[in-house]
């Protein structure tokens, strides 16, 4: 793990110097917030709107940096040699997807942060009922979320086009999974589509466990196998 | 001492054959040119030598290791700069630098070595800003960060004007000055002239010639490693 400090401050220097990605990871984010919460009025079944709507775009700041901005910077590292350089080095393939996912999960961390500062401050969320639960949901949806990223960028030939694969999954799977729209304001058709993409037991988990409710195994177990096939998948079709 | 030896090494891809049986010999503190034309096989050879690639046959010893099962022991020994490899846009100069150094158990101190390579005024300029001169020097400076023994350095002045070509020429000497073994791959005979010690020609996946400039001149009948080139390779001016 030699050098994993370095890469990840690095890492993270480069992904906030790149106006679009700190853009869209930490101002977007509180631009919806803001859009949502214009009307005040709570979700069907009383809940205060804020109190779903932030754990809701933790998901989604994970889901633009985990689907969208690393495979980004995965494929636009192979297409510009970025990594053949760096393979010519003794660091370890390991701790460079390692610091990759840290330095990309740190975005999301402070974009989640941002929200809830926000939140707290302006619009009086509710502190989380079930701390643990919360961020263990947040930690294997960033996970699960990133390993299907790091198949993305495994795979996609340039940067270029890792942004539009990024963007064409994360944005269906967010509106249907419940990560833009509340899961309560929609049909049961569309809840039943969006369950069946990989964001919907990320952002299930964080509700249940901002809300203090039960927290599904099942639930849970989907994101560990997703991380799990889809990482693995990854790591084996990586070409550098 | 020997640095590098190759005993019949051969590596094809889908296209066909691109190394075809070469055998090498690169003493420890010399500048051993590898030059040919285009698609000769070069890059191969010392992608081959540096663990980049897995060769399909023959032997090869680097500084007494094999650069596929000793890879990661070999990566902390040599330094590599690649074709066309390049850092991410907005990485600065001395993040570059100290980065790499990070990934090595033995680094030089990557203040002192931006300051010999004439870096410490770039430190904070980011990669996309520099010239093409300037990137050359900072990738000098990142095949050095680890305290090599060997260097591979592979077309280094593709794209330089002829003073940045120049200049980069002093630098090299500098790295053999420094006990280092430099082992440069090239298409301008020009530059394998003044710089090398000794020069395998490459042509089709096997070396055609090897020798010091001056052997080559004599064994091609001509005033210049040029015409010696054409002489040696078959291949004609037009």
């Amino acid at each position: 793990m030699k050098g994993i400090t370095q890469v990840i401050a690095v890492e993270l220097k480069l992904i906030m110097r790149d106006p679009m990605s700190a853009f869209f990871a930490l101002a977007f984010p509180l631009i919806m917030l803001w859009v949502k919460l214009r009307s005040g009025k709570p979700l069907p079944g009383g809940l205060p709107a804020v109190d779903a709507t932030v754990p809701m775009l933790s998901i989604f700041v994970i889901g633009l940096a985990a689907l969208v901005i690393l495979p980004a910077t995965l494929a636009g590292y192979r297409e510009r040699r970025v990594l053949k350089r760096l393979r010519a080095t003794p660091a370890s393939p390991t701790m460079l997807f390692g610091a990759q996912w840290v330095a990309h999960m740190s975005l999301a961390a402070i974009g989640t942060v941002l929200l809830i500062v926000i939140g707290l401050a302006v619009y009086g969320l509710t502190a989380p009922a079930n701390v643990g639960g919360f961020l263990l949901a947040w930690i294997l949806g960033a996970l699960s979320l990133s390993s299907i990223g790091l198949l993305v960028g495994a795979l996609v030939p340039s940067g270029r086009a890792a942004t539009v694969i990024g963007l064409s999954l994360f944005f269906p799977m967010g509106f249907l999974s419940g990560a833009i729209i509340p899961r309560e304001t929609m049909s049961g058709s569309m809840r039943a589509i969006g369950d069946l993409t990989p964001m919907a037991p990320a952002v299930q988990a964080v509700r249940d466990g901002w809300a203090g409710d039960a927290m599904s195994p099942v639930t849970l177990g989907v994101m560990v196998a997703i991380s799990i096939v889809a990482g693995g998948v990854a790591l084996r079709v990586f070409r550098w | 001492m020997t640095a590098i030896e190759m005993d019949g090494l051969r590596k094809s891809y889908k296209a066909g054959k691109a190394v075809d049986g070469v055998s090498l010999r690169v003493e420890r503190g010399e500048i051993f040119g590898i030059a040919g034309p285009n698609g000769a096989g070069k890059t191969t050879i010392v992608e081959c030598a540096s663990g980049l690639r897995r060769r399909d046959g023959g032997t090869l010893r680097v500084l007494g290791l094999d650069p596929q099962s000793d890879r990661r022991e070999l990566l902390q020994r040599i330094g590599v700069q690649l074709q066309e490899a390049a850092l991410p846009d907005a990485i600065k100069v001395g993040e570059a630098l100290r980065m790499y150094a990070s990934f090595y158990d033995k680094p030089a101190d990557w203040r002192e070595l931006m300051d010999e390579w004439g870096l410490t005024d770039k430190r904070r300029a980011g990669f996309a800003s520099l010239s093409g001169g300037w990137k050359q020097r900072l990738f000098i400076a990142l095949a050095l960060v680890g305290n090599p023994d060997v260097v591979f350095l592979d077309e280094l002045t593709t794209g330089l004007d002829p003073s940045a070509r120049r200049t980069t020429w002093g630098l090299i000497r500098e790295m053999r000055e420094r006990g280092v073994t430099v082992v440069l791959v090239t298409h301008f005979m020009d530059e394998a002239e003044a710089l090398c010690d000794r020069i395998a020609i490459v042509d089709q996946g096997r070396v055609v010639a090897e020798g010091s400039p001056r052997e080559l001149i004599t064994k091609g009948r001509s005033d210049s490693l040029e015409g010696a080139y054409f002489a040696l390779t078959g291949r004609d001016m037009a």
